[in-house]
């Protein structure tokens, strides 16, 4: 059975290695020019001292430079790449069989259907894992440098380093897998796997993710210097280091008290980002592992 | 060929008012029929009568609403891998993974078979010249028939379901098709379901016979003996039903005359004869058209249908 989802799925490795590699050679080629910067620039020896506060001009420049190439060129891409990778993966996994007559072989065979399905989805799942895993190591190589002055909150990052990157590629896998199963048919069934993942990405990303833990209140005492309420909250590259003082925290709001005498802040400090991760993670995850159950114990139902 | 494993004396197959409903309509109803081992049975119906619901349930692909079938003694509920293992299964349109190469096909047939016959596969491959680094998709209709065939035939279930195995074939493929099944199952003592809608197509390979339509079965039991029980009759077109000797199945009045099947009782099978009336042995293709044709079993004046217990075997 490992034989054959493996034949059946060749294409599909091939595939997802060749997009690993196109992004693995791009990471290099920028990251390896933002490296040079990053160094030339002094900024690791500025870093080292402070907070990014003593080489302000330094910091503008490198950012000026290299954060469009990081941020808005891979945003949009990045955003919805892993629906994509996943849907793409998933939903002709048994779409193509009731597409294309083979589920009557497949599940005719003496192996039952729904350990061919388990097989499959071990194996599939394990390759998705693994390519979630290495997009997310070269993606977090390349990034490194920029990541210094920014930290890893900013949604763009936060998006592609650490562990949710491989969890929404396999949530969007898991829908497709699920409504190519209902759907039968696999183009239809990606689009119909994509829009509800986007959907819950999106929600999570601006609605819930601020909301997973309690955010930190930082009050100072600003003598007439206060921060007029509604600036930006600092979760900008432009803001270097943010409102707080400390790179990487993720400030959500700042706001004067009604004497205009101190200066309110709420973050999310710094070293939550594995907290964090874990819990966006786990949601998508546990999504995940909700419509692969659902498939299997569908298609253990369906002759009934 | 190796002796299959035929289950000790349990029928081949065995329904017992087995019935499947999709949703509201009733895809096959109330269909009880025993086949002996080692019979070729020919599943004859038009399209939409019930054929792939029952090869279906026979397979364990679907479940029955109501009812039960059993091959060779396993019902899918029960033993649902013994079941999986006792039916090699030739889906219509010879479903095969396109891009796949036969020996890959094969190689798929050996991981998901424990019983597989590679030897089996190579060798009728060989005989047929498909090369078997061939893909899938450069074969022609009738070779990935035969590989669909020759999958199912290596699986060495000891039942045999073919649905529509030449429909979508020219008629040269389809004739190399029936005869290489014919010599294919010929002495191995496999059982043979094959449903078609073409009735010349099951005439010379099929011993046995079952006849569905509007999802119900209408007629089965051994070729032989159905023939045996049934006369075609050319009486005055003025005859009414009641005075015929038998009962009629089909009747078709033409000018001054009707053409009907009538069943008799098989033990007295002189039928008593009036002036003008004329009373030929039945054939293969007018029995099944005649049943085919048949008024739907509700209707007043028929009884069951005649199946497999009222036919001495």
């Amino acid at each position: 059975m490992i034989w054959v989802s493996w034949r059946q799925h060749r294409s599909q490795a091939i595939a997802c290695l060749g997009v690993l590699a196109a992004l693995a050679i791009y990471a290099i080629v920028v990251g390896t020019s933002m490296r040079t910067a990053f160094s030339h620039d002094g900024l690791p020896a500025c870093l080292g001292r402070s907070q990014g506060t003593i080489c302000q001009a330094a910091v503008q420049a490198f950012t000026g430079e290299f954060g469009s190439a990081v941020n808005i060129a891979f945003y949009s891409v990045l955003l919805i790449a892993p629906g994509l990778l996943g849907v793409i993966i998933g939903a002709p996994l048994i779409a193509s069989e009731l597409e294309y007559g083979t589920w009557r072989l497949a599940w005719s065979q003496t192996i039952p259907r729904t350990r061919w399905l388990a097989v499959k989805l071990a194996l599939v799942t394990g390759g998705l894992i693994v390519l979630g895993a290495a997009m997310t190591a070269v993606i977090t190589w390349y990034r490194a440098p920029m990541d210094r002055l920014t930290g890893h909150f900013l949604q763009n990052i936060y998006d592609y380093e650490g562990l949710v990157l491989t969890a929404y590629i396999l949530c969007a896998f898991g829908f497709g897998v699920l409504a190519g199963l209902l759907i039968h048919r696999s183009i239809p069934a990606m689009i119909a796997a994509f829009i509800p993942w986007l959907a819950i990405r999106l929600v999570v990303e601006f609605l819930l993710r601020s909301r997973f833990l309690a955010p930190v209140t930082l009050v100072q005492n600003c003598a007439g210097l206060c921060v007029e309420s509604g600036q930006n909250g600092g979760t900008g590259i432009s803001a270097i280091p943010p409102a707080t003082g400390h790179i990487g925290d993720w400030v959500l709001s700042i706001g004067g008290n009604a004497q205009g005498t101190q200066t309110v802040i709420t973050y999310q400090p710094a070293d939550r980002f594995w907290i964090f991760q874990s819990i966006e993670a786990g949601i998508f995850v546990a999504l995940t592992a909700a419509a692969l159950g659902a498939t299997i114990w569908l298609l253990h139902r369906r002759s009934a | 060929m190796v002796h299959h494993d035929a289950g000790g004396t349990a029928p081949a197959l065995r329904a017992d008012r087995l019935g499947r409903r999709y949703g509201r309509v009733w895809g096959l109803r109330d269909c009880t029929v025993e086949v002996p081992a080692g019979a070729v049975v020919g599943l004859i119906g038009p399209n939409g009568s019930g054929k792939t619901t029952l090869l279906e349930m026979i397979i364990g692909l679907l479940e029955p609403t109501e009812g039960e079938v059993s091959v060779f003694g396993t019902t899918s509920r029960a033993h649902p891998v013994a079941r999986l293992a006792r039916v090699g299964y030739l889906a219509q349109d010879h479903p095969l993974y396109r891009d796949f190469s036969v020996a890959d096909m094969f190689h798929l047939g050996r991981a998901m078979n424990p019983s597989w016959d590679q030897g089996l596969g190579q060798a009728r491959m060989q005989a047929l010249g498909i090369p078997l680094k061939r893909k899938v998709k450069t074969l022609s209709g009738g070779q990935q028939a035969q590989v669909a065939l020759t999958m199912a035939l290596a699986k060495r279930a000891p039942l045999l379901v073919l649905d529509e195995p030449v429909s979508s074939l020219d008629p040269v493929a389809r004739l190399e098709f029936m005869r290489d099944l014919m010599a294919s199952v010929a002495g191995t003592g496999l059982t043979v379901i094959i449903a078609s809608h073409v009735v010349s197509e099951l005439e010379r390979l099929c011993d046995w016979l079952v006849v569905l339509t509007g999802g119900q079965v209408q007629v089965a039991g051994p070729a032989d003996d159905l023939l045996a029980a049934h006369r075609l009759l050319t009486v005055p077109r003025a005859t009414p039903d009641a005075e015929l000797p038998g009962l009629p199945v089909h009747r078709t009045d033409d000018g001054q005359h009707s053409t009907v099947l009538v069943r008799i009782d098989p033990a007295r099978p002189a039928v008593r004869q009036r002036p003008g009336w004329q009373a030929d042995p039945a054939g293969f293709e007018q029995l099944v058209l005649a049943y085919l044709q048949r008024r739907p079993r509700t209707a007043a004046g028929y009884d069951t249908a005649l199946t497999a217990t009222e036919v001495t075997q």
